[in-house]
């Protein structure tokens, strides 16, 4: 045998402390599809650890008429990927002459993550809107640009809290239909309103990371009435064109403890 | 004239006093050279035929291409120096992958139009003492045809890198007489049959041999079944019916 | 043939920006590149470090406050040191964290005033201009994993705004009516939230000096790398300004009454 001794030596190397480059910002996101709409909404405490950084840093983005960016994780990443993405959609507009339509700007969204594979932004990405052909979506992602449409999703800190709240309500998963009835495949606007707040102050309620103020966006298709907005009280329009889709934006506080 | 001309036409980059860039006016005449190529737009889709010169009996007609396919939705034919379409059809179809591939969408026919005259006046360029990627202007001219959401559309592009929409456009050594035919004949209400049809026509008038189905060549461009060239037989089709 | 429009015009090798054309935090670096590249120090740990700084909003403008100390780990090495710094004529200013950092963040700043000053084309950066070029320049550097290890916190005044954010070494950036970094986070964070939040329009000069001076008296109590001398800096449509360092006023005799823990027996 060679060396024994040093063989049998411990492998202890002096232990090199690296600077981590990432941390985790708290928070919660979410989208709901309808038929003819989109809700996406988001807290908007900042924390890290124990600390609240600060009660409004807006995490949910208005990127078009049609679009919107909800975005969870690390801050900085985030910030710098919202103003990125935002970038490439006015290149586009200068380039085409038109807004990106919503699943362009997800196969965007997803080359962006992909591109930075071996340093990701460390970032959950929900996007809402409607499409082209007038139908709400959302489109969810991983930090590295996976991707799928879906008719809702949850992310950031209590992901494990609403998404099965969310499966319950939406895709009523572990619910029977009445005999002779089935499920609605689209709830209409005033329940996906009252189930996102729902949403957020039971999570507000159950994490600490949730809380402070929630800011909900709401994308209406071409041509909807706003059937289901009447009793929704500090709503902002955020349209920018005329005869096309509106984009709306409530604000609600949420318990600050 | 010439005299003014030969101090200022050598290099590319050099504007004459009267401020013109004559390597770029050279390469547009190159194009009256080529052989005839005409396009015509309808509701239905847009057509794009070209004359193809077979000058011995004994050249395989099939291997003179004129006409190329830059993605599913998206044609082009060509007149002037073909080997330089080469580079800008190269450029259209990465341009038009690159597209697809980031915003999963075909790209609209303006910008695919838009990134070959993108190319157009990049001769002579260069930064620092590193070599220019190209010497000169391209001698040729392409009408590029395709359909997307603002529906079938024809556009013409050329040396210097200006583009424009048409109805119905001829370029080549035929250019005027058949533009003007065009003119007569095209109208809004056009079928892709009567497009198909006139084009043949148009061509028939300013070749120098006679049409048949080996020395010309068609292809469309449809909402439904995106670009095709036209088959031989589908060639003798429209020629019978002619 | 390189079929992206980008790059075009561009040299072939990213040595060379003339343009600048490049967003911050990608620019080609241009320095020498030699065999011992690979032997360059990056910032793994902060060194002579500066503790907390806090900052609220009020009624004219902002305040802020750091105490003068910068430590060597746990021993008190300068005594003096000012951790908070004018940056133009609207614009403070102050560092946590690695006080060499800081010092390079200065040249920075002074030198990018200078450039801005030099221009003479009517433009002026006010505090937000710094926040985003702070916040740029910080993550910049995290994301070339070398970071200048610091947490600063950026006041001002301009243009009948008030404006105060926090920019870290992460990038991580926020704005809130009350700041503070490092120990004050904790300590300090909760007492300035209490005083401050829904009275930023109605706190006069110097009740907000108070609740500094008396959160600072508390960090001295409680942060062991902190000092009883420190400055003041108000920004407001006055202009900035900044104070001589203060010594507080601190009492120990408390101390003698506290039973359970420490050297009494009984």
């Amino acid at each position: 045998m060679l060396m024994p001794d040093i063989a049998m030596a411990p492998h202890t190397l002096p232990t090199q402390h690296q600077f981590n480059p990432y941390t985790e910002n708290g928070g919660t996101i979410l989208a709901i599809a309808g038929a003819d709409f989109s809700v996406i909404a988001g807290d908007t405490r900042q924390s890290e650890g124990y600390n609240i950084q600060t009660r409004y840093a807006p995490k949910v983005f208005r990127l078009t008429d049609r679009a919107v960016l909800a975005v969870n994780g690390f801050a900085a990443d985030g910030n710098m990927f919202v103003k990125k993405v935002k970038q490439r959609l006015e290149w586009y507009r200068h380039a085409h002459g038109k807004d990106m339509p919503l699943r362009a700007i997800a196969r965007l969204i997803q080359t962006m993550l992909y591109a930075r594979r071996f340093f990701p932004y460390y970032v959950y990405n929900i996007l809402g809107g409607i499409e082209e052909d007038g139908t709400g979506a959302v489109y969810s992602f991983d930090p590295v640009g996976s991707y799928e449409r879906e008719a809702c999703r949850a992310a950031g800190a209590a992901q494990s809290l609403v998404q099965p709240f969310l499966d319950n309500q939406i895709y009523f998963k572990n619910q029977t239909a009445p005999p002779d009835s089935a499920h609605p495949t689209h709830l209409p606007l005033p329940t996906v309103l009252s189930i996102v707040i729902d949403s957020f102050t039971s999570a507000t309620e159950r994490h600490i990371e949730v809380g402070d103020g929630l800011e909900m966006y709401i994308v209406l298709a071409r041509g909807r009435n706003l059937a289901g907005l009447e009793g929704i009280t500090g709503m902002q329009e955020l349209t920018t064109t005329q005869d096309g889709e509106r984009v709306f934006v409530v604000r609600r506080e949420l318990k600050k403890d | 004239m010439f005299l003014t001309r030969s101090e200022y036409d050598r290099g590319v980059n050099t504007f004459s006093p009267e401020g013109r860039l004559f390597q770029v006016e050279y390469a547009i005449e190159a194009i009256k050279l080529g052989s005839t190529t005409v396009g015509i737009r309808t509701s239905e889709g847009v057509v794009i035929a070209v004359e193809k010169r077979v000058q011995s009996p004994l050249l395989e007609s099939s291997s003179i291409e004129k006409i190329m396919e830059i993605d599913t939705h998206l044609g082009c034919a060509m007149s002037g120096l073909t080997a330089d379409a080469r580079t800008m059809i190269d450029h259209a179809r990465v341009t038009a992958q690159n597209h697809a591939f980031t915003y999963d969408e075909r790209i609209k026919v303006e910008s695919a139009t838009q990134a070959v005259c993108d190319l157009a006046l990049r001769f002579g360029e260069s930064v620092h003492d590193e070599e220019a990627m190209m010497s000169r202007p391209f001698g040729v001219a392409l009408l590029i045809a395709g359909v997307d959401e603002l529906g079938p559309q024809l556009f013409h592009t050329d040396p210097s890198g200006t583009f424009m929409k048409y109805d119905a456009k001829a370029i080549g050594s035929g250019s005027e007489a058949a533009q003007s035919e065009l003119q007569d004949k095209w109208h809004k209400q056009m079928t892709l049959r009567e497009a198909q049809i006139l084009t043949m026509r148009v061509l028939k008038q300013v070749m120098e041999e006679k049409l048949d189905h080996h020395n010309v060549q068609l292809a469309q461009v449809t909402p439904t079944k995106g670009f095709e060239i036209l088959n031989e037989v589908q060639l003798k089709e429209i020629i019978d019916a002619m | 043939m390189d079929h992206f429009p980008t790059n075009w015009g561009r040299p072939r090798h990213e040595g060379f920006d003339a343009y600048a054309t490049y967003p911050i935090h990608e620019r080609p670096y241009n320095g020498p590149k030699d065999a011992f590249a690979a032997g360059v120090q990056r910032t793994q740990q902060p060194i002579v470090t500066g503790t907390s700084v806090l900052a609220i909003k009020y009624k004219d403008g902002i305040m802020m406050a750091a105490d003068n100390l910068a430590s060597y780990g746990s021993l008190a090495r300068f005594k003096d040191v000012q951790r908070l710094h004018s940056v133009g004529s609207y614009t403070v200013i102050g560092a946590g964290g690695d006080m060499s950092d800081f010092q390079y963040i200065q040249k920075l700043l002074d030198d990018l005033i200078t450039d801005e000053f030099t221009a003479q084309d009517g433009h002026e950066l006010g505090p937000v201009e710094i926040h985003e070029y702070m916040s740029q320049v910080m993550y910049a550097r995290r994301s070339k994993m070398n970071p200048l290890w610091n947490s600063l916190l950026i006041g001002g005044f301009k243009d009948g705004k008030r404006f105060l954010s926090y920019v870290d070494l992460l990038g991580t950036t926020y704005t809130a009516s009350t700041l503070a970094t490092g120990y004050g986070a904790y300590i300090a964070q909760p007492l300035l939230r209490k005083a401050v939040e829904g009275k930023e329009d109605t706190l006069t000069e110097e009740e907000a000096r108070k609740i500094l001076e008396d959160s600072m008296r508390v960090l001295f109590y409680r942060d062991a790398r902190s000092i009883n001398k420190f400055q003041i800096s108000t920004v407001t449509s006055n202009g900035v300004w900044i104070s001589d360092s203060i010594h507080l006023d601190t009492a120990w005799s408390f101390a003698e009454g506290i039973r359970g823990y420490g050297s009494q027996t009984q």
